[in-house]
């Protein structure tokens, strides 16, 4: 147990490191479009092992939001995104359960394969991110801005977290 | 009641979550008001220093483009004081000029330790604060342009709201008939910012330059801003819809200057008096 805890530590600090030292500079844009954001910290969220207590769980995601605003000057918006996301884990797991069920603690493609993997991580992070920008704008009257955004963010991040997860295959 | 503590456990994990989350919009609403200064206090401790330390590695890699782009400063400023005292020697109200209009504005140098650039609302966090003389409302200026006004201060880091910021409102004019108007950004380029409240009967073109005009307390007059690429009118408004391309690029900027009006005291206690 105590490896998994530490295993989990280890993986927020380099996540984070990586989310809030070097790709919150990275900002693509072309011509006045400037809609991709690379945002992999959810990554943390959707591996965290499968019992948790769900009420730990969204007090995770409330911190580790908070955290993340105190870099990004944005107070409270990552916060309400990753509190969302942390409650809703439960029912996009229960969405895209395997046909054995799980019975394996930890959620990743060695233990469920590359295809569930990536329905899972693809609806979690979609929904992450369409949370995050609606909040952002707070309004939506600039729906199509915020569409356009989780799209190519979407596809973006995705791209990166994909290949970061092949590269290290972690079991839990 | 033991019912009662049976159901809160079993929906716990429901129950913190409308608490954080009602907790989060809290504090989103009320940060994006008025009261994000608390805010950016504590997070300027904490990131600030952090991001100061990343920032000083960075800083190796583009040194020659950065000492490039400081000689090329001095020497304009050199050559500004030089122009400047060879004019004032032909002048015959030399001593008024020397005691009055020199010593309106000083420049503080900073550094820049963190951006946010491609979000709603955009921030800076320079590396100064309280103890070099920051104070909140003061402007700051590249050697290109204007950037932004200070936001919040701490001992050691400032923040500061980028005109690129969807609260950013900047008195500005356009020059070449004085047409005073506010300086906001809409749009989600950053290199494009608009100038509202030109009324449409006004007379203005394509390629006309933008400057501040100097009303407020936190710009000179005159500083350039941009030109005018595009305007419109939309119907059934009274105003004109202009577009205004910025001549420099925000997220290049590495040095800036915070401007300190000396007589800042004096100039809010007129436009107090103007209000009454």
């Amino acid at each position: 147990m105590s490896s998994i805890l530490q295993r989990n530590i280890v993986r927020a600090l380099f996540i984070l490191a990586l989310q809030l030292i070097l790709l919150k500079r990275i900002d693509i844009g072309f011509g006045g479009f400037n809609y991709i954001h690379f945002t992999i910290y959810p990554l943390f969220l959707a591996l965290l092992p499968y019992k948790i207590n769900k009420t730990l769980l969204v007090l995770i995601g409330f911190v580790l939001g908070l955290f993340v605003d105190l870099f990004y000057d944005s107070p409270g918006v990552h916060a309400a995104a990753c509190t969302f996301i942390a409650y809703a884990r439960f029912y996009i797991l229960i969405l895209v359960s395997p046909a054995e069920g799980y019975s394996k603690d930890g959620l990743t493609p060695y233990n469920y394969g590359l295809v569930w993997f990536v329905s899972y991580m693809g609806i979690f992070l979609f929904v992450h991110l369409f949370c995050l920008y609606s909040i952002e704008a707070f309004s939506f009257v600039y729906f199509t801005e915020i569409i356009l955004r989780t799209i190519f963010s979407f596809i973006a991040s995705f791209f990166i977290l994909t290949i970061g997860i092949l590269i290290f295959n972690p079991k839990y | 009641m033991r019912n009662l503590i049976y159901l809160i456990i079993r929906y716990s994990a429901f129950i913190l979550f409308v608490l954080l989350e009602v907790l989060a919009f809290t504090i989103i609403v009320k940060f994006n008001q008025s009261q994000k200064e608390i805010w950016m206090h504590s997070s300027n401790l904490l990131a600030g220093s952090l991001n100061k330390r990343v920032e000083k590695v960075e800083d190796y890699f583009d040194l020659q483009v950065q000492n490039d782009s400081l000689v090329a400063e001095n020497a304009r400023l050199r050559e500004t004081i030089i122009n400047y005292r060879v004019s004032s020697r032909n002048n015959a109200f030399q001593n008024f000029e020397q005691q009055d209009s020199l010593n309106f504005y000083e420049l503080i140098p900073v550094l820049i330790c963190n951006k946010t650039l491609m979000q709603r609302n955009n921030f800076l966090t320079i590396d100064k604060g309280s103890k070099h003389g920051i104070e909140v409302g003061m402007g700051v200026i590249s050697d290109n342009g204007i950037v932004g006004i200070i936001k919040a201060v701490s001992t050691h880091f400032s923040t500061v709201l980028l005109i690129t910021n969807s609260q950013s409102r900047i008195s500005a004019k356009v020059n070449r008939n004085n047409l005073p108007g506010s300086l906001i950004w809409t749009n989600p380029n950053p290199r494009i910012l608009n100038l509202a409240d030109i009324p449409k009967h006004a007379d203005i073109e394509i390629g006309d330059s933008i400057s501040t005009s100097g009303y407020s307390i936190s710009f000179p007059p005159d500083l350039y801003i941009g030109k005018i690429s595009d305007f419109t009118v939309e119907g059934g408004g009274n105003n004109y819809n202009i577009k205004v391309r910025l001549g420099y690029e925000i997220a290049q900027l590495e040095h800036v200057y915070v401007i300190k009006y000396t007589k800042k005291e004096e100039k809010e206690e007129m436009l107090e008096l103007e209000n009454e």
